[in-house]
C-alpha cells in the first residue's frame, strides 16, 4: 500500500471527470456547427471509464477510451449558408442538449465529490504527521 | 515490550484498517460514474475485536474488502454518495481519535523517560 493512497485515487477520479467535462463542453460548443452534406456532421464525443484493477490493486479510475456518436446528423434547408450544397441543404449534428446538460451536471458533481475526498484525506494525513509532536 | 505493548499494537492495527477504509472509500467515490462498479466495503473490526478478546496481540493488516451487494443503478453501479460521505467523515474522525490515543501513549512514555 503506497503512502497517501486516498489522495492519488481521488486525483484519478478528478482526472476522469475532468476528461468527461471536456468532452461534454466540446459537444455543447459544437451543437450548432454546420457541415457540408457530403461530409459527416460533428460527432458527439463520449468518454468511457473503467475501474483500475477493480479494487484489488492500487484502486482508482481511468479513462478506458473515447467513442464517437453518429456523424449522420440532420439535414436542414439553409440556402444562405456558405456550406450549403446545390439544393441548399447543410448538415447539423444530432446532439441532444438535454442529455449533454445532464451529463455536464453528473461530471461536475463527480468532480466535486472527488475534490472533497482530497480535502478529507489531507486532514487525516496532517493529523498523522503531527503524531509524537505533543 | 516497553515501546510496542498490546495497546499500541491494537491502535496501530486500527489505524491501518481505517487507512485502508479511507482508501477504499476514495476508490468508491472515484468510480461513482463507472458502469458496473460495485462499492467496496472494508472490515477490520471483526478480526481486531476477536484478537483483543482472545488476549492475543493483534496482527497489523488492512482487513478484508468485500463488494457491496446493494441494488445497482441502471448502469450496474451501486456507489451511494450519501453513505460514502458518511463513511469517509466517520473514518476520518475515528482515525484522529486513534491517533490521539496513540499520542497519549507516547507522551506517557516520554514522561517516564524524563523522570530520572
Amino acid at each position: 500500500m503506497a503512502l497517501f493512497d486516498a489522495m492519488s485515487i481521488a486525483g484519478s477520479g478528478m482526472l476522469a471527470h475532468r476528461k468527461w467535462l471536456d468532452a461534454v463542453s466540446d459537444n455543447i460548443s459544437n451543437i450548432n456547427t454546420a457541415s457540408r452534406t457530403s461530409e459527416d456532421a460533428f460527432k458527439e464525443r463520449m468518454v468511457t471509464v473503467q475501474a483500475v484493477d477493480y479494487g484489488r490493486g492500487d484502486g482508482g479510475v481511468q479513462v478506458a477510451g473515447v467513442s464517437f456518436g453518429s456523424g449522420e446528423g440532420r439535414t436542414v434547408y439553409e440556402p444562405g449558408n456558405p456550406l450549403a450544397d446545390e439544393n441548399g441543404y447543410v448538415k447539423y449534428p444530432d446532439i441532444d442538449l438535454g442529455d449533454q446538460m445532464a451529463e455536464l451536471m453528473m461530471a461536475q458533481r463527480g468532480y466535486q465529490a472527488n475534490a472533497a475526498v482530497i480535502d478529507r484525506a489531507t486532514d487525516a494525513y496532517k493529523a498523522a504527521l503531527a503524531l509524537g509532536k505533543g | 515490550m516497553l515501546i510496542e505493548d498490546r495497546t499500541m499494537t491494537a491502535l496501530h492495527s486500527a489505524l491501518t484498517g481505517l487507512a485502508e477504509r479511507q482508501r477504499v472509500t476514495a476508490d468508491n467515490i472515484a468510480n461513482i460514474n463507472t458502469p458496473g462498479f460495485l462499492a467496496g466495503r472494508t472490515d477490520f473490526e471483526t478480526a481486531l475485536k476477536g484478537a483483543i478478546s482472545d488476549g492475543e496481540t493483534p496482527t497489523i493488516s488492512g482487513g478484508t474488502v468485500a463488494r457491496s451487494l446493494e441494488p445497482t443503478n441502471t448502469n450496474g453501479n451501486n456507489v451511494n454518495l450519501d453513505s460514502e460521505t458518511v463513511i469517509a467523515t466517520e473514518t476520518g474522525l475515528r482515525y484522529q481519535l486513534a491517533l490521539n490515543a496513540l499520542d497519549g501513549k507516547y507522551s506517557l512514555l516520554r514522561s517516564a523517560l524524563r523522570t530520572t
